[in-house]
């Protein structure tokens, strides 16, 4: 019967896959034989670079590395991977809020003694603070992000007839904006369709208008967002987002847009607008979608300071915390801490530390090296991403708490009291015990 | 039993005949038919062009670089037909992973589809043509598993797993599969056994066959146009599944979705590869609708021939 | 014909060993047990606790959804996917499924048709978010409205062109707040428009001289390096072929086109005072077509692409049911004289009855569990006005730092939701058999 035939060969195959699985060898070391495993969000370009780290921490002590990327649902994998006892031995956590929810469960282990030492040494102390929960260092940041850069087309400069200077004031950029526009040029491309960036708009011109200590004050929720310093954020924003000459695509049409849209608003073919804020990663974004060279008519300047506020930066961050205590486990923490990690993703580019101990050489040209230096430069007047220290049905959902709250203020930009009640309702409820 | 198929037998022919066919009909009728069959045709081959421009528009998308599909709308190919590579195709592959993946999920997909049908069927029949107590409620319960979210058993099943060693094993995603798809199937095959011709199964038993043979002579034969459609649906599940592959499987057992997920960049688009990736993943489901969709037609005709 | 309806009306007697129902079912009920009934129940706990599944917390978590304004749009959307979606792809799956039986090439229709399964639900997000895409470059849609469009209207010479200053806008144009009497000279700076796309026709504008029984002006784009704002400056170009009018007491009296360096000249005109009007067709934006992805249209817009991927599970299904439906009743009917409608009417439609039903509940359980389709398609600014229930499950129990507890209670409502459909489905069978 051929029927019979074909059952028994699906169960062949069956078996076959139980059996099969692959292994790369490690190096040569004191580790040699042990093997760990590591998960983080980085997938693509980043996490073949990511990989070569790894592979140098192989030919380090011998040990074998296997990394897993989970993307989005990294928080998903991993508490699922705790509940099934099956935990990796280091993951890389991108929200501090889901890396102390794990440390309250115990899920997570504080470092060694030698991390903690080499975290001392080489970063500013508000990164271990960061990293600290109750009292005990977990997490070392591997891989940081300056969230306060404007990224800017010198085309579109050029072509209103506008000298390209670096706008040191909000002031001044919005007189720039509004210069721009004069020429035809939109000003900015804003990516309102992603929450997110319009929490780092707000953050930065928070962190200056109402500066760091009510900034902390506020991601704790010590400070209600119907603050008058909130208001003060608001207005200003609002001189940007209530201009709809100054916004591509009007504020309709920002809200339709997502970030990597917005890169290739200003460094794309069409061109349709000069400026976009966020991160340095939107050089990554111009390298991969546009044809617009960074460092050639690509080029950044930090985000304004609102009434002579002191340089400051909001920063985002990867950090590597631990679910084993065992020596590999630890000997990766130890090199993940180390410079010379770090100096091996620097060189490939992509890649920021906020560590001291990497050389600026390492980095692969003057923009990177300028987006490093101004975090190093920022010292303990760096800020790591309120939305992200504030519990995730707040700052980090879609369509929801934050991220709702304003993109409503950029589809009407009048309704600052109406935004602020929206916020202190809905952050009443995520900090709710 | 017999009797009943056989008839059915003689009249199958007809099937093939078109309406129009029919030799009671004037000529007038019959142009009238004609051209109503014209328009039908015209109206089907509409509705086609409409479900293929997305599908065609992913294609040439597949086919352009990033830059590109940034730029502009696949559309302009037309105007443009320089901007058309096979770089995206040639880059995954040549990537090792990507092939080792698909095996994966060959080794996932099939053994879970199979053993959907061959469970579900067995529960079904007994729904379907066994009386016993309770029997409603308990084709209510399972049915009623089918709303259950998958999301809602990750945590539960990853613990059930933990302490059974099956986590990350490819057993383990194929045991979250077969259970996921049983409430599905089992409903589909329960009411299409209900529908079958209740003279057919009580002719088996007067004869004096077993559960078993009713089950395997009777009901499987005439069951073939639902259970090819089971197939073909239970495998497209398994083989587009993401989320359980990526928290159940690891980094040796993990299937195509996983694989091509791994190369997406973090921000951007990612057209370019979504698409090339949907092409290459779609390849298989496809084979496996041809494979099996002739069995639509054949349904009737196989029940008269056991 | 009757012969084959009552043959297929199951009149289920009882099987002769209900002991071996056991052994037929055991398989199943072991896996779904295991799989599947228990994380159902450690849900049914676990929606009484908090967060951290430590506190014991009542029905809190069921309140906190109910009272959750996301919950009620959620469910207001529930409501419109269950009632329009399921029916539609049933409806569009039967009349596609019949009428493929009359064309020669079945097979390759049905192909088409299962396309959009094949592809991830994920991959077909993104292709809608591409095709609705708001901006006619990217979006098929929008850039087909827009090709349509202008094929009927003519674009504006300058869209969004705008005075500097000194003008009243209104839905006419931009009025010159200042009047002027013949003799005299208006100057209209324009910004907002870029340089790089005047006519290759634009000349350097220079200032027009006052004079005689007209009113001379200017029209120039006020945009260039150093330049002043307001005043002509060397390298700044006049604006060609746009249309200018002349007002007294509101009324047009006259109309004119500026020329090659932006002058334009009313003649012979009485005393009195005037004032200067630049349409405000000179400056409409361009059509973009429909915003479709805005809070309005979001849910059609998501749901018509859930019904490109499902239609072909419909057919599938349905056909599978037409193929076993016995042809001597089709045939019998034909020659009593039944038109092709009435054989569908009466024949078809009624010998797939179970079949339908089956088909029309799995897509209304799908349409419940949805999440995937309005996560990638509705933008994140409209992601409240597209939520469903499953979608609002997904964020609430595995958003970073989810809650778990307000997360299962959600799952034991969808749960609870979708028994009255289980229930009916089953007592209808039963009433047929009695």
């Amino acid at each position: 019967m051929k029927r019979r035939s074909m059952i028994a060969a699906l169960c062949a195959l069956a078996f076959a896959a139980t059996a099969c699985g692959a292994s790369t060898a490690g190096g040569d070391g004191e580790l040699k034989g042990q093997s760990a495993d590591i998960i983080g969000t980085w997938s693509g370009e980043e996490q073949v670079r990511f990989e070569k780290v790894l592979a140098a921490f192989s030919r380090k002590t011998g040990a074998q590395v296997r990394y897993t990327g989970a993307g989005d649902e990294l928080p998903t994998v991993v508490q699922t991977r705790v509940s099934g006892g099956t935990p990796p031995s280091v993951a890389l956590v991108a929200q501090p809020g889901f890396a102390a929810q794990l440390a309250k469960s115990g899920a997570i282990k504080p470092v060694s003694a030698e991390v903690e030492e080499a975290v001392g040494d080489n970063y500013a102390p508000i990164w271990k603070t960061l990293g600290s929960f109750d009292k005990k260092l977990y997490g070392v940041y591997f891989k940081v992000a300056n969230k306060s850069t404007v990224w800017y087309n010198r085309k579109a400069f050029e072509d209103a007839s506008l000298s390209v200077e670096q706008p040191a004031s909000w002031e001044k950029f919005l007189e720039t904006s509004r210069a721009l526009a004069d020429a035809g040029v939109p000003a900015v491309s804003v990516a309102g369709a992603d929450g997110w960036t319009l929490t780092d708009w707000f953050e930065n011109v928070y962190l200056r208008s109402a500066g760091a200590e009510n900034y902390d004050k506020l991601a704790k929720h010590e400070l209600s967002w119907t603050d008058p310093s909130v208001r003060v954020a608001l207005q200003e924003l609002a001189k940007l987002f209530g201009d709809q000459r100054l916004i591509e695509g009007g504020a309709s049409g920002a809200l339709q847009t997502e970030f990597p849209k917005s890169v290739t608003n200003v460094f794309g073919e069409p061109r349709k607008a000069a400026m976009v804020f966020e991160g340095d990663f939107v050089s990554g974004v111009i390298n991969s979608s546009t044809k617009t060279v960074v460092g050639g008519d690509a080029t950044f300047f930090s985000f304004p300071s609102v009434n002579g506020s002191a340089p400051a930066v909001v920063t985002g961050g990867d950090m590597a915390v631990q679910f084993k205590d065992d020596e590999v486990t630890n000997e990766l923490m130890k090199f993940l801490a180390s410079p010379e990690a770090g100096s091996v993703w620097a060189a490939e580019g992509g890649f920021l530390s906020a560590s001291k101990g990497i050389e600026p050489a390492s980095y692969p040209d003057d923009v990177t090296r300028e987006l490093a230096q101004r975090i190093l430069d920022a010292g303990d007047n760096v800020r790591f991403d309120l939305s992200d220290l504030t519990p995730a049905a707040f700052g980090g959902s879609k369509g929801t708490g934050m991220w709702k709250a304003l993109q409503d203020f950029l589809a009407d930009p009048k309704k600052i009291d109406e935004t602020m009640e929206r916020l202190e309702t809905a952050a009443v409820k995520a900090y709710a015990p | 039993m017999t009797t009943v198929l056989s008839h059915e037998k003689r009249e199958v022919r007809v099937v093939d005949v078109p309406v129009t066919g029919s030799p009671k009909r004037g000529p007038l009728t019959r142009f009238v038919s004609n051209l109503g069959n014209g328009a039908v045709q015209v109206g089907l081959a509409v509705v086609a062009v409409f479900w293929l421009m997305p599908v065609f528009g992913l294609l040439v998308a597949s086919l352009r670089s990033e830059q590109a599909n940034t730029a502009s709308g696949w559309w302009t190919i037309f105007t443009k037909p320089a901007e058309l590579t096979l770089q995206n195709y040639a880059e995954l592959a040549g990537n090792e992973t990507i092939w080792r993946s698909f095996l994966n999920t060959v080794y996932i997909a099939v053994p879970s589809t199979f053993l959907v049908v061959v469970i579900s069927a067995l529960a079904a029949y007994a729904l379907a043509w066994i009386e016993f107590p309770g029997r409603d409620w308990l084709t209510v319960t399972v049915v009623g598993l089918l709303v259950m979210p998958i999301q809602v058993a990750l945590i539960p099943v990853a613990k059930l797993f933990g302490a059974l060693d099956l986590f990350g094993t490819i057993a383990g995603v194929v045991l979250f599969h077969v259970a996921f798809g049983l409430p599905f199937a089992v409903f589909l095959l329960r009411n299409f056994f209900t529908g079958i011709p209740v003279d057919l199964v009580e002719a088996a038993r007067m004869d004096g066959a077993t559960e078993w043979v009713v089950f395997r002579r009777v009901i499987l034969p005439i069951a073939k146009p639902a259970l090819a459609s089971l197939t073909i649906f239970q495998f497209l599940w398994v083989w587009n599944d993401l989320l359980v592959a990526l928290v159940f499987a690891d980094q040796d057992s993990a299937p195509i979705t996983v694989a091509l997920r791994s190369q997406l960049r973090q921000f951007g688009a990612n057209i370019d590869l979504l698409s090339t990736g949907a092409f290459l993943s779609m390849a298989v489901p496809l084979v496996v609708f041809l494979a099996f969709q002739k069995y639509f037609v054949q349904g009737v005709l196989a029940g008269s021939t056991k | 014909m009757t012969h084959a309806l009552r043959g297929r009306r199951s009149v289920a007697e009882p099987g002769r060993s209900p002991g071996k129902a056991v052994l037929f079912l055991l398989p199943a009920l072991l896996i779904l047990g295991a799989l599947v009934v228990y994380p159902l129940v450690y849900s049914l706990f676990r929606s009484f606790f908090d967060a951290s599944g430590s506190r014991f917390v009542g029905l809190s978590n069921y309140v906190e959804t109910f009272t959750d304004p996301r919950t009620l749009i959620a469910f207001r959307n529930n409501v419109i996917w269950v009632v329009v979606a399921p029916v539609a792809v049933t409806c569009l799956g039967l009349i596609l499924a019949v009428l493929t039986e009359r064309i020669r090439w079945a097979t390759a229709f049905r192909l088409i048709l299962f396309m959009p399964m094949a592809i991830s639900l994920f991959a077909s997000g993104i292709i809608f978010r591409l095709v609705y895409e708001e901006d006619p470059e990217r979006g098929v849609v929008n850039a087909a409205m827009v090709g349509v469009h202008d094929v009927f209207a003519s674009p504006s010479p300058y869209p969004g062109a705008r005075p500097r200053s000194e003008f009243d806008a209104s839905e006419d144009g931009y009025t010159g707040t200042a009047t002027v009497s013949r003799g005299g000279v208006v100057s209209l700076p324009l910004v907002g428009y870029s340089r790089q796309q005047l006519p290759d026709s634009a000349r350097p504008v220079s200032q027009p001289e006052a004079g005689g029984t007209e009113v001379r002006g200017a029209v120039w784009l006020d945009v260039s390096a150093g330049g002043r704002p307001g005043q002509i400056d060397p390298a700044e170009l006049g604006l060609p072929g746009l249309t200018v009018e002349l007002l007294r007491d509101g009324a047009v009296v006259s109309k004119t086109m500026t020329g090659d360096d932006g002058r334009f000249t009313f003649p012979d005109l009485g005393p009195g005072e005037f004032s200067v009007r630049l349409p405000a067709d000179n400056f409409a934006l361009p059509f973009r077509g429909l915003t479709w992805l805005g809070p309005t249209l979001v849910t059609p817009v998501i749901i018509s692409s859930w019904i490109w991927i499902m239609t072909g599970f419909a057919i599938t299904f349905i056909a599978a049911g037409l193929s076993a439906i016995p042809r001597d009743a089709l045939e019998a009917a034909r020659v009593d004289g039944a038109t092709e409608w009435q054989v569908f009417k009466r024949v078809t439609v009624p010998l797939l009855a179970p079949v339908l039903l089956t088909v029309f509940v799995t897509l209304v359980i799908n349409v419940l569990k949805i999440f995937e389709l309005v996560f990638v398609i509705a933008p994140g600014s409209v992601q409240e006005e597209a939520n469903v229930l499953a979608l609002q499950m997904w964020q609430v129990s595995f958003g970073s730092g989810g809650d778990q507890g307000v997360g299962s209670a959600l799952a034991i409502i969808l749960f609870l939701l979708v028994a009255p459909a289980m229930l009916y489905n089953i007592r209808r069978f039963r009433r047929e058999r009695s």
